[in-house]
C-alpha cells in the first residue's frame, strides 16, 4: 500500500497544478519566489510533476533554472549526487543576494522519484541535465521559447562555472556571485591537528631525528617514488583509467592492448617487476662482493642473477604484448 | 704465443698514457656511433626537414643567414598570424638558430660551400656526439670508475628517449638544449665540488646559452636552487655552496635577461622564485654563519638557527602574498599544468590538445630507455652510499625528472641524462665488481671479517660490510656473460627503435607496396608546392594551426595561424570557422582575408594524422572562446559517439570542416559504398555540397585538400542561391542534351 500516499499527494499536486495554471506569470514568479526566500534551505524549489508544470508554464516574464535529477540510490547516479550541493550552493547564494528578485530567476530541482511524468515526456534518458527557461513575455523576453540545456559532458560541475553559464545567458541583470558558506569545522580541525603535531613533534623530536636522518628511509622513499612515476603511475592519477577490465570471455585482462593505454593493476605488476629487477641489481652491486662466505656467495650470485634474468624475460615478453612488433626476447618467454 | 699476446694486450690497458688515449679514442667512437645511429632518416628518404616546429626553424635560420643578425633581432614577421603579424625576432628562442648560423658562416670562412638546410639538418646529430661527451664528464664527477662515464656517453649517444628529438632533420631546439643541460649540470657539479667561481661563472656562461636556446631552460632554473636547498636541509651548507651558487645565480640571471623573450621574467614570475630565494637565503646563511664563528654560544646559534628558519617561513608567506596580489605573476600555464595535472584539461585546451602534453604510459619509458629503467634505482642507490654534495645533485634530479616525465610524454628528455648517468654507475659497479681476475684470498676475507666487526660507519644498511670480491671464476663469468646480453640487447633495441619509430620525417611518410617494395607518400610537398606555384605571392591560407609552420615554410604564404599558439583567440577563430555552418564561417574568412583553406584528410589513405581527428579539439578551443556559438555536445549523436558517417549529427554534417574533407569523395566510389577507410565509417550516398568554396586542388592521395574561397556574387546574391541557381541550371541542360544525337556535317 506504499503507493496510497504518493498517488494522493500526485493528485493533489496535480489538482493544486491545475488551479495554479490559472494564475498569471507575475502570480506564480511572486508565490515560488515567495517560497524559496522563505528559509535559507527553501532554496532551489523541490518540484513535483504538477508544479514542474505550473514552474515552467508559458507565458512566463522570468527565467526559470531547473535540475531534472536522479538522487535515489538505486539510480546510482554519481553525477546526481555530485552535483546537487553544488546546485543548492548556487541557488541559494542567487537567491540571498536577490532578495528582492529583480534578476527573475527561479530555481527548481526535480527529482525523478517526483516527477516520473515529465522525465517520461521529455524522453531524457540520463540524469542530470540542467534546463534554463527563457522568459517569454516582459522586457527580458527572447524569441525562441525553448529551454536551453547545460552540458554535463565534461564531468561533475562545480558552482562558479555553472553560474557562469546563467549569467551568461542573462545579460543586463544583476547576477548575485556564488558565495561558499567558511568551513569551519575545516578551519577549527586544520588549526588544532597542526598545533597537534607541532606539540608532537616537539615532544617526539630526540625520536624523530634518527628516522629524518636515515639513508635508508630517505632511499627507500627515493626509489618508490622513482619506481611509482616510471610506471606509469601519474598517467593513471590523470586518465582515471580502471583498475583491471574483463576481456569479454568472463577472466580478467591485465594488461591493456595497445601502446598508448595501460591499466591500474598493469602498472603495478610493472612497477613490481622493475622494483625486483632494481632489488636483483642492488644485491649484485652491492651485497654479493660484501659476503666473505664463498659458497653463500656462489648461491647468493646463481639467484639473484637468474631472477634479473627471468624477469627481464617476462618483462620483455609483456612488452611485446604491448607491442606486437617487438622482435626481441629471452629464452623462458620465447 | 698466445699467452704472450694475452699478456701484451692485458698491459696496453695498464700505463696511464695509454688509457688516457685510449679513452678519447672511445669516446670519438662512441660520438661517431650517436651521430652515425640519427641518419636513418637522411639515408632512407634524403636531407630533409622533419615534422612541424624545425621548419619554423629552418626559415628563421635562412632569414638570420640572408638579413644578417640585427635584422633578425628586430624580425618583425607580417606573413604569419595574419592580420596580426608577430615580433618573431623577440618572441623566439635564438640558439639554435644563431649556432647554425654561426657554423655555416665559419665553415665558409673555411671555404668549404655547405648548403644551411644541410647545416640544419645534421646540427642534431653533430650535438648529440657532445652530449656525449658531456654525459661521460658528468658522470666522472660521479663515481671515481672511468669505465662509467665511457658507459654514460654510450647510454646518452644511443638511447631513445633522447634520440627522438634529434634525429637528422629534427631541427628543434631540444636539439642543442640537451647538450647544454648535460654540460651546464657538469659546470654547475664542478663550481659546487671546488667552490670555485671561474667553474660558476662557466656554469652562467652555458646557462645562458641554454636560455637562449630552449623553453626548458626553466628546469635548471628549479633544479639548482632546490639541489641547494636540500644540501641546507641536510645540514651542508659551506662556502663553496655559496660561492659557486651565488656566482651561477648572479651571473646566470644577468646573462637570461639579454633574451628579448625572456627579459625581465626572472624577477616577475613564480617559476624563477625558488632561485631568487635560495640566493637570498644563501646570503642570510652566510651572514650566520659569520656571526656563528665569532660568538661561540650554544644558546645563541639554536637562537641564528631559528632566526634563519623563520625569516624562511616568513620570505615563503610574502611570495604568497606577492604572488596573490599579482605582484609577482603566478606560474605560467604550461608549468601550472605540471603540478595541477586536471589544470589544463578545463582551463586551456590548447596545452592540453598537444600529443607531446599528454602523460605517459608505462611502455613508453621501456620503449625510449629499454633496461635502463630499472637500472636507474639502482644507480641512484648506489648514490647513497657516498652521498657526498654531486651525489644529492643526482638524486634530487632523478625523483623529479620522473616526476615530470610521467606527467609529460615531452619531458622524457630532460630524465634521460640522469637515468643514463645512474644507469652507467650502476652497470660499472656491476662490471667492475665482476670483470676483475683476481680473487680474494684468505687474508682479504679475514680483513673483511675484523672489520666487519669493528663495524663501520657508513649510512646504507646494506653497506655495512666492507668489500671482500667475487669467488668463483662461475659466478664471474656468469654475470659478465649475462651483462653482455643485456647490453647487446639494449643497443639492438636501440638501434630498432630509432629506426621504426623515430626516423620518419612525416613530411614525407612511407608505405608498402604488396610486393614489399617501400612506397613514398610525398602529398604534403606536392601541395605546398602547387601553392607556392599557383597562388599569388600574399594569397592567405587558413588552416588548422598544426600546419602553419609547414605552410610558412614550404609554400611561403602568410597564415593565420602556426604551430607558435601565442594567440589563443585567434586560433579560436580559425576553430569557429572549420566547425561551424558556411553562412557563419564565409563572414569570418572573409574578414580575415582568406584566399585559400587547407585541409588534411586521411579518408581515403587511413591516414590517422588527419583534421577530422584533430575536429574536437578545434571544437573545443572555439568553446572555450565562444560558448553559445560552437557546442562541443552538438558534434556527438544522442548516444555520445563520435561519427562522420549517415547517422552522424547535423551539426556535424554542416560544417565546414567536414563539407572539406568529404567534398566529392563519394565521386571516387561505386554509388552509395563511399567509405572512410581512416573511420571504417561508410558515408551517406549524396555528399556534401559547398557553396562558398570551390575545390581548388587534391593532392595524389587525397591527403591535402585546398579549397578556394569565392569572392562576393557578381549580381549580389549570396553563396547558397547562387549555387542553388547554377544547380539548377546545370539541370536544365542535361535534359537538354538528351535529345537526340545528330552527327554534325560540315
Amino acid at each position: 500500500m506504499r503507493w496510497l500516499p504518493a498517488f494522493l499527494t500526485a493528485s493533489l499536486a496535480f489538482a493544486s497544478g491545475s488551479l495554479a495554471a490559472k494564475k498569471t506569470s507575475e502570480e506564480r514568479f511572486n508565490s515560488f519566489h515567495a517560497k524559496s526566500i522563505a528559509s535559507s534551505s527553501a532554496a532551489p524549489i523541490k518540484l513535483s510533476d504538477a508544479s514542474y508544470r505550473e514552474f515552467t508554464a508559458q507565458p512566463r516574464d522570468y527565467t526559470a533554472a531547473v535540475v531534472l535529477t536522479a538522487m535515489d540510490s538505486r539510480f546510482n547516479c554519481q553525477l546526481c549526487r555530485e552535483f546537487q550541493p553544488e546546485w543548492d550552493l548556487l541557488a541559494r547564494s542567487w537567491v540571498k543576494g536577490d532578495k528582492s528578485g529583480s534578476s527573475r530567476v527561479l530555481f527548481g530541482t526535480l527529482d525523478f522519484a517526483d516527477g516520473r511524468e515529465i522525465f517520461m515526456s521529455l524522453g531524457l534518458q540520463t540524469a542530470p541535465v540542467l534546463l534554463l527557461f527563457p522568459p517569454t513575455v516582459g522586457p527580458h523576453a527572447v524569441p525562441n521559447p525553448e529551454p536551453l540545456r547545460y552540458d554535463f559532458s565534461n564531468g561533475p560541475q562545480i558552482a562558479e562555472v555553472v553560474h557562469s553559464w546563467i549569467a551568461r545567458h542573462l545579460p543586463d541583470r544583476p547576477h548575485p556571485p556564488v558565495k561558499r558558506p567558511i568551513n569551519w569545522m575545516r578551519w577549527i580541525s586544520t588549526t588544532i591537528l597542526a598545533l597537534g603535531s607541532l606539540t608532537a613533534s616537539y615532544v617526539a623530536w630526540p625520536y624523530i631525528v634518527p628516522i629524518i636522518q636515515s639513508r635508508n628511509i630517505w632511499a627507500a622513499l627515493t626509489l618508490i617514488s622513482i619506481l611509482l612515476f616510471t610506471s606509469g603511475h601519474m598517467y593513471n592519477h590523470i586518465r582515471k583509467v580502471p583498475y583491471v577490465a574483463s576481456d569479454g570471455k568472463g577472466g580478467i585482462s591485465y594488461f591493456a592492448s595497445g601502446f598508448q593505454s595501460q591499466y591500474g593493476l598493469e602498472t603495478q605488476i610493472v612497477a613490481a617487476l622493475y622494483g625486483l629487477l632494481s632489488l636483483a641489481g642492488i644485491s649484485l652491486a652491492i651485497k654479493v662482493p660484501r659476503i666473505s662466505d664463498s659458497k653463500t656467495q656462489g648461491v647468493a650470485v646463481l639467484a639473484w642473477g637468474g631472477i634479473f634474468f627471468v624477469t627481464y624475460a617476462f618483462l620483455l615478453s609483456v612488452f611485446r604484448g604491448k607491442n606486437p612488433g617487438y622482435p626481441f626476447r629471452l629464452p623462458p618467454f620465447v | 704465443m698466445s699467452a704472450e699476446t694475452l699478456q701484451v694486450l692485458a698491459d696496453v690497458g695498464k700505463g696511464k698514457s695509454t688509457r688516457g688515449v685510449l679513452r678519447v679514442i672511445i669516446l670519438a667512437l662512441i660520438a661517431g656511433a650517436s651521430i652515425a645511429s640519427r641518419l636513418f632518416s637522411v639515408i632512407r628518404f634524403e636531407s630533409i626537414i622533419h615534422e612541424f616546429d624545425p621548419w619554423f626553424n629552418f626559415r628563421a635560420t635562412k632569414y638570420l643567414v640572408a638579413n644578417g643578425f640585427y635584422n633578425f633581432w628586430d624580425w618583425f614577421d607580417d606573413r604569419t598570424w595574419h592580420p596580426l603579424g608577430r615580433v618573431t625576432g623577440g618572441t623566439l628562442y635564438p640558439g639554435l638558430m644563431v649556432t647554425s648560423g654561426a657554423i655555416w658562416h665559419a665553415l665558409r670562412a673555411l671555404t668549404i660551400p655547405v648548403d644551411i638546410r644541410n647545416v640544419c639538418v645534421l646540427l642534431a646529430p653533430a650535438f648529440s656526439g657532445l652530449t656525449a661527451v658531456a654525459a661521460y664528464l658528468l658522470t666522472n664527477e660521479m663515481t671515481t670508475y672511468n669505465s662509467a662515464g665511457l658507459l654514460a656517453a654510450l647510454f646518452m649517444g644511443i638511447a631513445p628517449g633522447y634520440i627522438s628529438r634529434s634525429v637528422a632533420g629534427s631541427y628543434d631546439n631540444e636539439a642543442i638544449a640537451i647538450f647544454l643541460l648535460v654540460f651546464t649540470f657538469y659546470l654547475w657539479i664542478k663550481a659546487l665540488k671546488q667552490g670555485s667561481m671561474l667553474w660558476g661563472a662557466l656554469c652562467a656562461l652555458f646557462y645562458g646559452y641554454m636560455v637562449a636556446s630552449w623553453g626548458g631552460y626553466a628546469f635548471i632554473t628549479c633544479l639548482l636552487p632546490l639541489h641547494a636547498f636540500v644540501l641546507i636541509l641536510m645540514g651542508r651548507y659551506s662556502t663553496r655552496l655559496y660561492v659557486s651558487y651565488t656566482t651561477w645565480y648572479a651571473l646566470g640571471t644577468l646573462a637570461s635577461m639579454q633574451i628579448p623573450f625572456v627579459g625581465f621574467l626572472p624577477v616577475k614570475t613564480s617559476e624563477h622564485m625558488p632561485a631568487l630565494g635560495i640566493f637570498g637565503f644563501l646570503q642570510l646563511l652566510a651572514f650566520l654563519d659569520y656571526v656563528r664563528s665569532a660568538i661561540p654560544s650554544r644558546q645563541f646559534q639554536t637562537f641564528l638557527w631559528l632566526f634563519a628558519g623563520g625569516i624562511f617561513v616568513m620570505s615563503l608567506a610574502a611570495l604568497v602574498v606577492a604572488t596573490s596580489a599579482g605582484v609577482i605573476a603566478p606560474w605560467s600555464g604550461r608549468f601550472y599544468s605540471l603540478w595541477d595535472t586536471g589544470y589544463a584539461k578545463i582551463h586551456i585546451p590548447i596545452i592540453a590538445s598537444v600529443s607531446e602534453h599528454q602523460p605517459t604510459a608505462w611502455p613508453a619509458f621501456f620503449f625510449d630507455l629499454n633496461l635502463l629503467i630499472f637500472v636507474f634505482p639502482v644507480g641512484v642507490y648506489l648514490c647513497f652510499q657516498e652521498l657526498a654534495d654531486e651525489h644529492v645533485f643526482i638524486i634530487v634530479y632523478a625523483v623529479f625528472g620522473s616526476y615530470f616525465a610521467g606527467v609529460m610524454v615531452r619531458l622524457m628528455l630532460t630524465l634521460t641524462p640522469v637515468v643514463c648517468v645512474a644507469g652507467a654507475i650502476a652497470i660499472s659497479t656491476i662490471l667492475n665488481n665482476y670483470l676483475v681476475a683476481k680473487t680474494p684470498t684468505e687474508e682479504d676475507q679475514q680483513a673483511a671479517e675484523a672489520a666487519e666487526k669493528k663495524g663501520s660507519k657508513s649510512g646504507l644498511k646494506s653497506a655495512t660490510k666492507p668489500v671482500v670480491g667475487i669467488y668463483g671464476l662461475w659466478s664471474k663469468s656468469l654475470m659478465v656473460a649475462g651483462m653482455a646480453v643485456y647490453l647487446l640487447i639494449f643497443v639492438m633495441h636501440c638501434t630498432w627503435v630509432t629506426s621504426n619509430a623515430y626516423s620518419s620525417p612525416s613530411v614525407v611518410l612511407a608505405s608498402r607496396m604488396p610486393d614489399g617494395s617501400q612506397h613514398i607518400i610525398d602529398d604534403y610537398r606536392e601541395a605546398y608546392q602547387w601553392l607556392r606555384q599557383n597562388t599569388k605571392e600574399d594569397a592567405k591560407i587558413m588552416s588548422w594551426w598544426d600546419y602553419g609552420y609547414q605552410i610558412g615554410g614550404m609554400a611561403d604564404r602568410p597564415t593565420l595561424v602556426d604551430n607558435n599558439t601565442w594567440n589563443n583567440t585567434h586560433i579560436a577563430t580559425v576553430g569557429k570557422a572549420m566547425s561551424s555552418r558556411e553562412e557563419v564561417s564565409y563572414p569570418i574568412m572573409r574578414q580575415h582575408e582568406v584566399d585559400y583553406v587547407l585541409v588534411v584528410f586521411g579518408g581515403l589513405l587511413g591516414y590517422s594524422g588527419d583534421d577530422i581527428n584533430k575536429f574536437l579539439w578545434m571544437v573545443r578551443i572555439a568553446e572555450g572562446i565562444w560558448p553559445d556559438e560552437v557546442s562541443e555536445r552538438a558534434f556527438f549523436t544522442p548516444r555520445g559517439e563520435y561519427r562522420v558517417d549517415g547517422e552522424a549529427t547535423e551539426t556535424m554534417k554542416n560544417s565546414l570542416m567536414y563539407k572539406m574533407s568529404y567534398y566529392n569523395f563519394n565521386n571516387l566510389f561505386p554509388p552509395g559504398q563511399a567509405v572512410d577507410r581512416m573511420r571504417q565509417a561508410r558515408l551517406p550516398e549524396v555528399g556534401p555540397s559547398l557553396s562558398t568554396l570551390e575545390e581548388a586542388f587534391t593532392s595524389e592521395n587525397w591527403i591535402i585538400r585546398i579549397y578556394k574561397v569565392k569572392d562576393l556574387d557578381n549580381v549580389g546574391r549570396d553563396h547558397i542561391s547562387a549555387t542553388a541557381f547554377e544547380k539548377g541550371l546545370k539541370k536544365k541542360k542535361t535534359t537538354k542534351k538528351r535529345g537526340p544525337r545528330v552527327l554534325r556535317v560540315d
